[in-house]
């Protein structure tokens, strides 16, 4: 390779790491600044340019186990979606479709046709919010709509992470030859004060959440066992004798259900914030029919926050950037220093984000408790 | 517990109480317990109203047709985006984003419709008429006729003349759908004459036609189309996030992955050194005398 095998080596390991970089050009380059530094990885005054070439492997296609299409059909999981409708199947049945690859019982579709119409609609919750905030922009109908979808989280309509909450604690009984009673127990002792929990006083006046339970068991009498509905009743149980008078609340009764119906929690966390955004497009249109209409859309600068909202630092001169020569960095130079600094920062700098205990967990290894290999 | 809104508004939608959620009039709970469906409550929802059971079986016609559609701009980006492994709901919403103009644009195509029926209304003419002369307006002026032509359905979206079908079998046909009809015949008999290729109804031609017959507004209509693609693009997500490599680049596929590098066509400038800051200046002076970036400019 001459020349090239210089370009291509990592100087730390000693090898080329992908045989393509081989047949590419390179160009030599002056230094500039750092990057003639021998502890650079590469050699960056004589580097490859230019994109990668094909390499043997087949071309890239857009890999589905849900859904192809043609010139002339639509197929999802097997099913060409014209026939499906032709023969009567609805939304409810597709759903089941597109998640589960099957057709779901009449009584199965019936539970969550219950659901999605229950789920529909929860007032100026936090999607309808931000649906008609982002509509106040003046933006597309569908932006707003999607970005409702984005106000679900781990505590605003915690499908998934109840649904994980719950399959765990249910799985001790086979796993740890536990009682229901007992795993229930266990749940409420580790998990009551989660955001998820999904069980509290929100629902004790609204039957809404029990009435939901009670129609999918008796709708699904019979056809199938139940396991997710019964052991939810024991958390609340459990749960009643620890905190009080608790019920389980719609998200709790919603993600039991679908989950007797073999939704995911993921796909049940997808399916309700989708159900949501249909009416987050109704709160879109009236906030721009109501109050954009009467006091215009908002522009940039128009919104003004008033002073005595504020508590941040007193106002104060700005130095010249003569005088900036004189200020220090902010970098700690021993892990004392930096948990001082850390800690002062939580404390008195609200919006730095100090205060935040907060892990980014990988959403595949959310799901699988560890990732692929 | 402090349980107002955020933001306080007035409101004709719903109101949430301790004891229930009560949708236009509504309570819910109420509503699911008479055996109404989620389709009857997308009516309420924006109409206000408990549809007909013709209209129920539509509305739940076109929205599981409608439902999936595999790759489509929506899709890919649910999946793009999950390639990250954010939470899902931010693919999720990022898929229902897409939809704009050139993907499911149905409120365009409905406020196309109201236009003219406007038009049909103040000048005293026939939905025949105005249709034709929507067609010959948008033709004449270069403009697309919304509703017409798909790029990946070259011989017609499989679900559109079923949609039309539907719609008369079931007895929901109104003035949209008579607009609409007369509208493809016309745009059908001009490409013809004009020895054009043939371009079909698309699904905003047949889906929103529907959607409009069924008394939806056009934003109505929109929301419910764009909305119910999440449900699939969710689905993609989650292949994607289960069963898919993160970031779609891996060099150990047998496959080449949507993000390798090899996927990559540059077609801008060449490469090029850069300037130290010394000679920044006059390079910068040369660039703009040239003119030569305005080709690059976006």
């Amino acid at each position: 390779m001459g020349d090239l095998k210089d370009v291509a080596v990592n100087r730390m390991t000693g090898k080329v790491c992908d045989e393509r970089i081989a047949t590419m050009k390179h160009a030599k380059r002056r230094v500039i600044g750092n990057l003639g530094n021998p502890n650079l990885l590469f050699d960056y005054t004589n580097r490859e340019i230019g994109t990668l070439p094909d390499d043997n492997r087949a071309h890239f296609k857009w890999v589905s186990e849900v859904a192809y299409k043609n010139i002339h059909r639509i197929v999802t999981r097997g099913y060409d979606t014209t026939e499906l409708v032709e023969a009567g199947y609805g939304v409810c049945d597709v759903l089941f479709i597109d998640f589960q690859a099957r057709i779901p019982l009449v009584e199965e579709k019936k539970v969550l046709d219950y659901i999605l119409l229950v789920g529909l609609e929860d007032g100026l919750s936090n999607p309808a919010l931000v649906a008609r905030l982002v509509a106040r922009g003046k933006s597309y109908l569908t932006q707003a709509a999607g970005a409702s979808v984005f106000a679900f989280g781990e505590a605003y309509g915690a499908f998934k992470n109840f649904g994980y909450m719950l399959e765990k604690y249910y799985n001790k009984i086979a796993e740890e030859k536990l009682s229901a009673a007992d795993a229930a127990a266990l749940c409420v002792e580790e998990c009551y004060h989660e955001d998820h929990f999904g069980i509290d006083a929100k629902y004790v006046k609204d039957p809404t959440p029990k009435d939901l339970m009670a129609y999918a068991e008796k709708a699904l009498a019979g056809k199938k066992e139940l396991k997710y509905i019964p052991f939810l009743k024991e958390v609340v149980k459990a749960a009643q004798a620890k905190l009080g008078y608790v019920e389980a609340d719609f998200m709790a009764a919603a993600t039991a259900a679908m989950m007797d119906l073999d939704f995911t929690p993921d796909a049940a966390w997808c399916i309700m914030g989708v159900t949501r955004a249909f009416s987050a497009g109704a709160h879109v249109c009236e906030e721009i029919e109501r109050e954009c209409e009467r006091d215009g859309f908002d522009t940039y600068g128009k919104t003004l926050t008033p002073k005595e909202w504020y508590d941040g630092p007193t106002d104060r001169p700005v130095p010249s950037l003569k005088e900036r020569g004189a200020f220090k960095g902010g970098q700690a130079q021993t892990p004392e220093e930096w948990k001082k600094m850390w800690d002062r920062k939580a404390k008195e700098l609200s919006g730095s984000g100090f205060a935040i205990d907060f892990v980014l967990d990988d959403a595949r290894k959310v799901v699988h408790g560890k990732g692929k290999k | 517990m402090d349980r107002k809104p955020l933001i306080q508004r007035k409101t004709g939608i719903s109101y949430k109480t301790e004891e229930k959620t009560v949708l236009r009039g509504f309570d819910v709970r109420e509503l699911a317990n008479a055996g109404y469906t989620f389709i009857d409550g997308l009516y309420i929802l924006f109409q206000g109203r408990i549809p007909a059971e013709n209209e129920r079986a539509m509305l739940d016609y076109e929205v599981a047709e409608f439902l999936e559609h595999s790759m489509s701009p929506s899709a890919a980006a649910a999946i793009g985006v999950m390639n990250g492994h954010p939470m899902l709901p931010a693919a999720v919403g990022a898929s229902i984003a897409t939809f704009g103009g050139a993907h499911g644009p149905g409120a365009q195509h409905g406020y196309m419709m109201k236009k003219y029926l406007d038009r049909a209304v103040l000048e005293h003419k026939t939905v025949e008429e105005v249709a034709v002369e929507c067609v010959d307006e948008y033709m004449d002026a270069g403009r697309a006729v919304m509703g017409m032509g798909q790029p990946q359905h070259l011989d017609g979206d499989p679900r559109a003349e079923p949609t039309h079908l539907k719609q008369e079998e079931i007895g929901v046909v109104g003035v949209y759908l008579k607009f609409q009809r007369a509208l493809e015949k016309r745009f059908y008999a001009r490409r013809f004459a004009e020895g054009r290729s043939y371009v079909a109804v698309n699904m905003i031609g047949a889906g929103n036609t529907a959607l409009s017959d069924m008394g939806f507004s056009p934003n109505a209509a929109w929301t419910i189309g764009c909305v119910t693609r999440g449900y699939s693009c969710s689905c993609h997500a989650l292949f994607t996030l289960k069963k898919g490599r993160a970031w779609g680049a891996s060099r150990n596929e047998p496959m080449v992955q949507m993000l390798d590098l090899s996927m990559i066509k540059y077609i801008g400038p060449e490469d090029r050194e850069v300037p130290l800051q010394s000679e920044r200046e006059a390079y910068a002076m040369n660039e703009l005398k040239t003119g030569e970036f305005k080709k690059w400019v976006i």
